[in-house]
């Protein structure tokens, strides 16, 4: 492959790359980068982040009250297993 | 769009953003260039193969073609033949024994249907971030909800891995097969999948031994099904279940338990981003999840069918377990029947073993910010790796303890899995409804109709369950 020019120019695309015809070098690290984008390189993400959303009350409540549901709910199923494993006479 | 909220000062990380810049043209790439790593190789090796198959493909009709799709197709279809698991198969089992062809048959297709509405969801969202649904979570909400959420998942995978084990013991146990040998299979086929170090060749492995869920097809068969009653049943919902409402409740909790669970969708989300799928791959991953659906729908039937002529005898199976099933069918479909099944439920196990360990190992990498892809050698991401064995590993030995409450475990796991879904459903719908995560490619009002309409069917399952625990002479009458 030549190294003047991007390796894999057009790859996204499907196109051959420049000079071959059977693959590419991914030895050289431009014909990674032109098949990745950009935020799915591991040293890229490691470098980013979306960052905290801002969460209103009603999200805020939301989110509370499904956390109140499970516990309530898994002292259920303690309840409804303990019953399962010793039925009443 | 809008912008992304702005990072505090003290943060280290620059603002992410939904993009789908090549990386060759971001600003960093002469950094990046730098920083490589086996896992980005690996993935530039499987983008290229698309690449070029898209390229071949070009101007074909079907979704890219069928190259592209053969290349694509993995997630979707892992993680709902990874969810026809051995519990799930055993629910089904004792649906088909104790009710027959009837309410159950239509019922288990909706609750594919919920399942898809989901998983689609996790392909968007993996897609257009490259990031787990662990760290999305934990990004976008913080560990306070992070470690909820990641709580919720440990549990419900670590006593659903269990069932697994119970699965494989109890499968190859109808052939003889000793519990340690038979669990130690188990463990050695999950190790197995993962001494690659690539992701391709794991899905691809795995995909192979999936298939197999279709073992219950033939089962089915040979139990001579009505036909004219399973079309009737499916347009009908007819006949309804007669019985006691308590054992009804707890198999309608079983059955959605069986298709929509937490696993699932931190599972899909991961294996599409490790997979290294893009926005412009987002229909080919529908297309993966849809394939899934239809191929688990029809494995479920399929062992809901097989387990009739139990009902149709009016054999009591309400004490089953897993191989007991098998041997009981074996007056009606024969003993290469009976084999079949049980060699389904092994089969059932080892797959969701593979999957649902590989789920945790993702989660546990994201949060803790360490290596956490198959493309990885394993001395590079040994903490993840060991995530996922160590699981599998402290499961399997959890089965050979004698006087384990097993029973218990297999009683909880599906109802635990419907109890945990909404929370993570809201998380979910959040997240695909967050602008500046998704960009255009946020929810929709139809996407979020039929989500809330999920979540708004699992809690009143879940009421259910609860009111009929707190209130049994209730659904005694």
């Amino acid at each position: 492959m030549r190294h003047d020019e991007p390796a894999g120019a057009g790859a996204r695309d499907g196109e051959p790359p420049e000079g071959t015809t059977a693959g590419l070098d991914l030895a050289d690290p431009r014909a990674v980068l032109s098949l990745l984008e950009a935020d799915q390189v591991v040293a890229a993400k490691q470098r980013s982040r979306f960052g905290h959303r801002n969460l209103t009350p009603g999200v805020k409540a939301l989110l509370w009250s499904m956390r109140v549901y499970v516990v309530v709910m898994l002292v259920l199923v303690v309840i409804s297993v303990l019953r399962a494993i010793h039925p009443a006479p | 769009m809008n912008r992304p909220e702005k990072q505090p000062d003290s943060s280290p990380y620059a603002a992410a953003r939904p993009t789908t810049d090549v990386a060759a043209e971001s600003p960093l790439a002469a950094n990046l260039a730098g920083l490589l790593t086996h896992e980005d190789v690996d993935r530039a090796r499987d983008r290229w193969r698309v690449s070029r198959a898209r390229w071949r493909e070009r101007g074909s009709k079907t979704i890219g073609g069928l190259s592209v799709l053969w290349l694509l197709i993995g997630p979707g279809v892992l993680v709902f033949l990874g969810e026809n698991d051995a519990p799930s198969m055993l629910s089904y089992a004792a649906t088909g024994a104790r009710f027959g062809i009837g309410f159950f048959l239509p019922f288990v297709v909706l609750t594919f249907l919920m399942g898809l509405v989901v998983q689609e969801m996790t392909v968007r969202l993996g897609a257009v971030t490259h990031r787990g649904h662990a760290e999305m979570i934990f990004d976008r909400f913080g560990k306070f909800w992070g470690f909820f959420s990641l709580g919720d998942l440990i549990l419900g995978n670590f006593l659903t891995l269990v069932t697994e084990f119970i699965g494989i013991r109890a499968g190859l146990g109808f052939f003889g097969i000793r519990p340690i040998i038979a669990v130690g299979i188990g463990l050695a086929v999950v190790i197995s999948t993962i001494a690659t170090g690539r992701y391709w060749t794991w899905e691809r492995i795995t995909l192979a031994l999936a298939i197999f869920n279709g073992l219950f097809v033939p089962a089915a068969l040979l139990s001579h099904p009505d036909w004219k009653a399973a079309g009737h049943a499916l347009l009908t919902w007819t006949p309804l279940p007669r019985g006691r409402g308590e054992d009804i409740l707890l198999l309608i909790l079983a059955d959605i338990g069986a298709t929509v669970t937490p696993w699932m969708i931190f599972f899909q989300q991961s294996a599409v981003v490790d997979k290294g799928m893009q926005p412009r791959d987002i229909r080919a991953g529908r297309f993966d999840t849809l394939l899934g659906v239809v191929l688990a729908a029809g494995f479920g039937i399929a062992a809901i069918l097989a387990c009739v002529p139990l009902y149709l005898h009016g054999i009591n199976s309400s004490q089953f377990e897993a191989a007991q099933f098998a041997e009981a069918l074996e007056p009606w479909i024969g003993h290469a029947g009976a084999a079949l099944f049980a060699l389904g439920i092994f089969e059932a196990g080892i797959v969701a073993a593979i999957a649902i360990s590989t789920s945790s190992a993702y989660a546990f990498g994201e949060v803790l910010e360490t290596g956490h892809s198959l493309n990885r050698p394993l001395r590079d991401a040994w903490p993840f790796y060991s995530a996922l064995l160590g699981s599998a590993a402290a499961a399997a030995g959890l089965v050979l303890i004698p006087g384990v409450p097993l029973e218990m475990i297999v009683l909880t796991v599906n109802v635990v899995a419907v109890l945990a879904m909404p929370p993570a459903l809201v998380f979910l719908l959040l997240l695909v409804n967050d602008a500046e995560v998704m960009g255009e490619q946020a929810n929709g009002s139809w996407e979020n109709a039929a989500g809330v309409t999920v979540v708004a069917l699992l809690i009143v399952a879940g009421i259910g369950f609860g009111l009929g625990t707190v209130f049994p002479h209730w659904i005694h009458r």
